[in-house]
């Protein structure tokens, strides 16, 4: 524990949260967020995770933050020395590191978020977000007046384009002749610049706005509440309670639900290194209708993208945005 | 959309961006005047920005505004007292401060909003329309219908000018940052000077974070100035440590900002967005490039108060 106390302390005001694993039967599980877990967010949802994981499989948890490359790796050669059976590497970029710490610690696995490949126990967890953006974008495609609708993104990383893709597939699976904008913004913290960016997307037009851009898109939800006649549609989590008469639907990654049910797989003795693959078949990928607005939309578009929803789970539908296997 | 409301558009939202950096620019010309180059202004602004935020939470923008002035001179005086007083490196421990106010920023707003962050429902200052002024096309909704924060900063050029250049205190302070050992010999007291510039430095870069918030997205994030400190000091070099010069470099970084958002947000395809991002600097370091043989900066800028300039 004494590393991850130390990179701790390095890392500036970092939350520090979790408690500290204790030597013992009792399977641990620590995880590596790549910034804080106060981001209402990515981060968050990973923490609450963790947390759900002690209190419901009773396991030893604890949590680090790790900015840099150096320190993301410090932080899980750590854990695993001291004997963790599972570390989350909260991103794609843990990736890499997992894979140089892994080869030393055959006990322990390693699960990468939005990781890219299986390598001994190092496992990808991937969310096929762009199932449920497809439907977000069928929304917007039906219900945009301008025929124009709009993206904010943080960073152009590939999960990111993978959402878009599918925003954008299911819009024009509505509405063939719509028109996409996309504006990035280099930053997930800067919200005046996420508020700037998605005014400057509303005066030409736009009337539909879909994000992926963490705290900065609080600046999206900002400007769309001060803008009559538009809508926005919310990223990773249900937002729903940012703008409650103007989110149509959030398309919702249910970290907790992703980690415990990997946690499970392990603790069963039941893990084999796979792709952790999660859709809507899984309900860890969600689409998430916001019920205060759902009165004011039409019967029949609720119904046609439900359908679809059913048939992307079924596999009838696929959205195009998807990795080869 | 018709032309004129794209024009008034990018014109009002090249204003907006500016208000924050003409804030915080300001204030770092006065203490770049007096010989304090303050890399802790990007600190200062995040602390204003969280200052404004907490203020903002309980129900009142204006105490927001105090909070936010608070912090700004928190941060200016910590390096006010380790720089000019203990006689460190201005550059470590300007950075120090920046590097300290991202973590107890941080911590500070995880303790207050929780981790469901400040929400949108914070108290704002919402623009004001100018009478009269406010009226004329094109320039009226561009300039005169802004929030207050913006007016404050169309005030503070003037005065800054004649603080700086009318005044015996700014006739002192400016000698304190040219010349600190000749002006120490004609009896001026460099620290207090120094000191006093910093924090009117400090001040208002706490103002322009606050400006963030309150003006524009109101809401806190963290590290959400995203180095807008930093611009604020390229902008000082670029107005040549001139007030008037200042405003103009300030409106220029908010046009080439707008004008990236407007040009993505076209959906013109062809040019890569990174260099979108990348105009506002690029421009800067055109203009930078073409006035360097003009610009000067104080000659004990970043100095100890004892070193000979």
């Amino acid at each position: 524990m004494r590393r991850a106390i130390v990179t701790c302390l390095l890392l500036l005001g970092a939350a520090c949260g979790g408690e500290s694993a204790t030597p013992g039967d009792t399977l641990r599980v620590g995880l590596v967020t790549p910034g804080s877990v106060a981001d209402a967010a990515w981060n968050a949802g990973a923490f609450a995770g963790l947390e759900q994981l002690r209190d419901s499989l009773l396991v030893d948890i604890s949590h680090v933050e790790a900015r840099t490359p150096a320190e993301q790796e410090e932080a899980l050669r750590s854990y695993a020395a001291q004997g963790y059976a599972i570390v989350f590497g909260h991103g794609f970029e843990f990736q890499q590191p997992a894979e140089r710490v892994a080869a030393e610690f055959p006990n322990t696995v390693f699960a990468i978020t939005s990781g890219q490949r299986v390598a001994g126990q190092v496992v990808p967890i991937v969310f096929r977000i762009h199932e449920a953006t497809y439907l977000l974008g069928r929304m917007a495609g039906a219900l945009t007046r301008t025929n124009t609708i709009g993206f904010l993104g943080g960073m152009e990383l590939p999960p990111i384009v993978l959402g878009l893709r599918g925003w954008e597939e299911g819009a024009r699976a509505e509405n063939p002749a719509v028109d996409s904008r996309v504006t990035w913004l280099n930053s997930f913290d800067d919200a005046a610049a996420g508020k700037e960016a998605t005014l400057a997307m509303l005066r030409l037009g736009v009337d539909q706005v879909h994000h992926n851009a963490d705290a900065a898109a609080l600046g999206a939800f900002s400007a769309v509440r001060e803008t009559p006649g538009v809508l926005i549609y919310g990223a990773n989590a249900n937002q729903a309670s940012l703008a409650p008469d103007r989110v149509a639907a959030s398309a919702v990654i249910d970290l907790p639900r992703a980690m415990l049910l990997l946690t499970r797989e392990v603790l069963a003795g039941e893990f084999v290194p796979k792709v952790e693959s999660f859709g809507l078949e899984s309900d860890v990928v969600r689409f998430e209708l916001n019920d205060r607005m759902r009165d004011t939309l039409s019967t029949a578009l609720v119904q046609r993208v439900m359908l679809a929803r059913d048939s992307i789970i079924k596999g009838l539908l696929v959205v195009a945005g998807t990795p080869a296997p | 959309m018709s032309d004129d409301a794209i024009l008034i558009g990018f014109g009002a939202a090249t204003v907006r961006v500016a208000t924050p950096l003409l804030l915080a620019a300001l204030g770092e010309t006065v203490s770049e005047r007096g010989g304090v180059l303050n890399l802790g202004i990007e600190g200062a602004m995040l602390g204003g920005a969280l200052g404004a935020a907490v203020g903002a939470a309980q129900g009142s923008a204006v105490v927001g505004l105090a909070l936010a002035v608070a912090a700004g001179l928190v941060a200016a005086l910590l390096l006010a007292a380790v720089s000019v007083w203990g006689r460190a490196d201005q550059i470590i421990a300007g950075t120090a401060v920046t590097l300290a106010a991202v973590g107890v920023t941080g911590l500070v707003a995880q303790r207050t909003f929780g981790s469901a962050g400040a929400g949108l429902e914070l108290a704002t200052l919402q623009p004001v329309e100018v009478p009269l002024l406010g009226a004329i096309p094109v320039v009226g909704p561009v300039l005169f219908r802004q929030s207050l924060l913006t007016y404050l900063g169309y005030l503070l050029i003037p005065l800054t000018w004649w603080l700086l250049y009318r005044t015996r205190f700014g006739l002192e302070l400016r000698a304190s940052g040219e010349a600190p050992t000749s002006a120490r010999a004609a009896g001026v007291a460099v620290r207090w000077r120094r000191t006093a510039g910093a924090l009117l430095g400090g001040a208002l870069a706490g103002l322009g974070g606050a400006s963030l918030v309150l003006a524009q997205v109101g809401t806190f994030t963290e590290k959400m100035t995203a180095g807008r400190g930093f611009i604020a000091i390229a902008i000082v070099v670029l107005g040549r440590w001139h007030p008037g010069g200042v405003a103009l470099a300030a409106l220029l970084f908010g046009a080439a900002t707008a004008l990236q958002y407007l040009v993505q947000a076209s959906g013109l395809g062809g040019v890569p967005w990174q260099l979108l991002l990348a105009l506002p600097y690029l421009l800067a370091l055109v203009a930078l490039a073409s006035a360097v043989g003009r610009a000067r900066a104080p000659a004990g800028l970043a100095r100890d108060d004892q070193e000979e300039s």
